[in-house]
């Protein structure tokens, strides 16, 4: 079926059980795609927008408060919605650092996480993970002191992962906060894979900044997402502009220069707000979504050879799986090699398994119902009869 | 113009996005509980009558 010439009408979530890492908590709720609906047009939100001309200052429909309110979820003082978390990355870098500055990372830091570091022409330097892929706060204490030793230099910023997107493990980010507090070091939490699925305050965690991901896990339209502050650094962050034409003499009011002036002008912010009440419901039920993870994960690890490579038990939807010993074994023989796996699973309705992964690889059980998560549970036992290999009771 | 109208088919999209999620809350099998049939049931009469309303101003 398509929806507009050669464009196939994307129909992913309505045939399947979509378990692909990255896409379940940024599936719409139904109030954001009424609201997709309603504001698809391009500068939709902008019929009522009024001095001072800027999109958190919008009243109708109600963006302001928006702010306001995702500032108080987050117990921040300040919040803007950005085109994706990694905007957000790019606004603090701004900021907060200047050419040449390090800038500490981690070793399970996103991408995006460098290229931010990068487009401020930052000096990236990573804190190592340990044995168990954790992030720790003595590590980043070494870290720091490495760095200002060899760069003879404090580091202007230091990005954690709140979880990280390789195996869905959280890491102790007071305790790293604590620690880049004591060198005046400024922290920057990325939320991508908790804000808007678990419940996160940026005061408990002592965090300089929040940033999350609307499309990844507030179940809002890409690209969107947002950057928390304090009162502390919010004017630095959020600095308004003041250049001036030299010829015509137009300065432009309180635009914001890290965010471009305004941001998510239409549709991304509309989904994103609609689907926000929802959200703040979700996150206090996230403990049913561990539950249902876990029917998924006991009936993986009951095929022979299967192993976990995130942390158990689960703390989170998102797992990174070992099925060399399980999976990759049937693929040795099979006749459709390593795509035999998902292939079975296609044909049993469960998707968002990279095509032919049968080494290691990963999935998300986030947003499924009971039925669905049991659903999957046995797909992949029966996958594992199918082909030969030993299922434990 | 026809508020009425234009009224009706926002709401028949709204209606058919809870159809929508339904479908996706019920992936793969589409396999519906009594609850869920009496539901769905629910959101088809009131897309019918929000169609009613459209061909009353349009046609």
């Amino acid at each position: 079926m398509r929806c507009a010439g050669d464009i196939e009408a994307r129909q992913v979530d309505e045939t399947a059980i979509n378990i692909d890492p990255i896409q379940v908590g940024g599936r719409l709720t139904a109030d954001a795609m009424k609201a997709v609906i309603a504001y698809g047009d391009g500068y939709s939100v902008c019929d009522n927008c009024r001095k001072p001309f800027r999109l958190d200052y919008i009243k109708k429909p109600p963006i302001a408060d928006f702010h306001a309110d995702l500032a108080t979820w987050l117990e921040m003082d300040a919040c803007r919605v950005v085109p994706g978390a990694r905007r957000g990355f790019q606004a603090v870098c701004q900021g907060m650092v200047q050419k040449g500055d390090p800038v500490i990372l981690t070793a399970l830091s996103h991408y995006t996480e460098f290229i931010a570091t990068e487009s401020v022409g930052a000096v990236p330097r990573e804190i190592p993970k340990d044995e168990k892929n954790h992030i720790t706060p003595d590590a980043a204490a070494e870290t720091i002191e490495r760095v200002i030793r060899t760069e003879g230099k404090t580091p202007a910023l230091l990005f954690v992962e709140g979880v990280d997107y390789q195996f869905g493990n959280h890491h102790d980010i007071r305790g790293i906060a604590k620690v880049a507090h004591s060198y005046d070091i400024p922290v920057l939490y990325n939320g991508a894979y908790t804000v808007g699925i678990l419940p996160v305050s940026g005061r408990e965690l002592g965090v300089d900044f929040v940033i999350g991901s609307g499309h990844k896990s507030m179940a809002a339209p890409a690209p969107s997402g947002l950057v928390a502050t304090t009162a502390e650094y919010a004017e630095r962050i959020f600095a308004t502009t003041a250049v001036k034409g030299d010829q015509t003499g137009r300065t432009f009011g309180i635009k914001e220069v890290a965010m471009m002036g305004c941001t998510l002008m239409g549709v991304t912010v509309m989904g994103m707000m609609a689907s926000f009440p929802h959200v703040k419901e979700r996150v206090l039920a996230w403990d049913e979504e561990l539950r249902k993870a876990k029917i998924v994960i006991d009936s993986l690890l009951a095929i022979e050879g299967t192993k976990i490579l995130s942390d158990m038990p689960r703390e989170h939807t998102l797992t990174r799986i070992d099925t060399r010993e399980s999976f990759d074994r049937v693929a040795e023989t099979h006749k459709k090699r390593g795509f035999f796996f998902t292939s079975a699973l296609g044909k049993k309705g469960i998707t968002g398994v990279i095509p032919g992964a049968t080494k290691i690889w990963k999935f998300n059980t986030y947003g499924m119902t009971e039925s669905q998560a049991e659903y999957t549970a046995n797909v992949f036992l029966d996958i594992a009869r199918e082909n030969g290999l030993t299922v434990n009771d | 113009m026809s508020q009425r109208a234009t009224d009706a088919l926002f709401q028949s999209l709204f209606l058919l996005t809870d159809i929508r999620v339904m479908l996706r809350e019920s992936a793969p099998l589409h396999q519906l509980s009594a609850e869920e049939k009496e539901k769905a049931g629910k959101l088809l009469k009131s897309v019918r009558r929000q169609i009613d309303i459209l061909e009353e101003e349009l046609i």
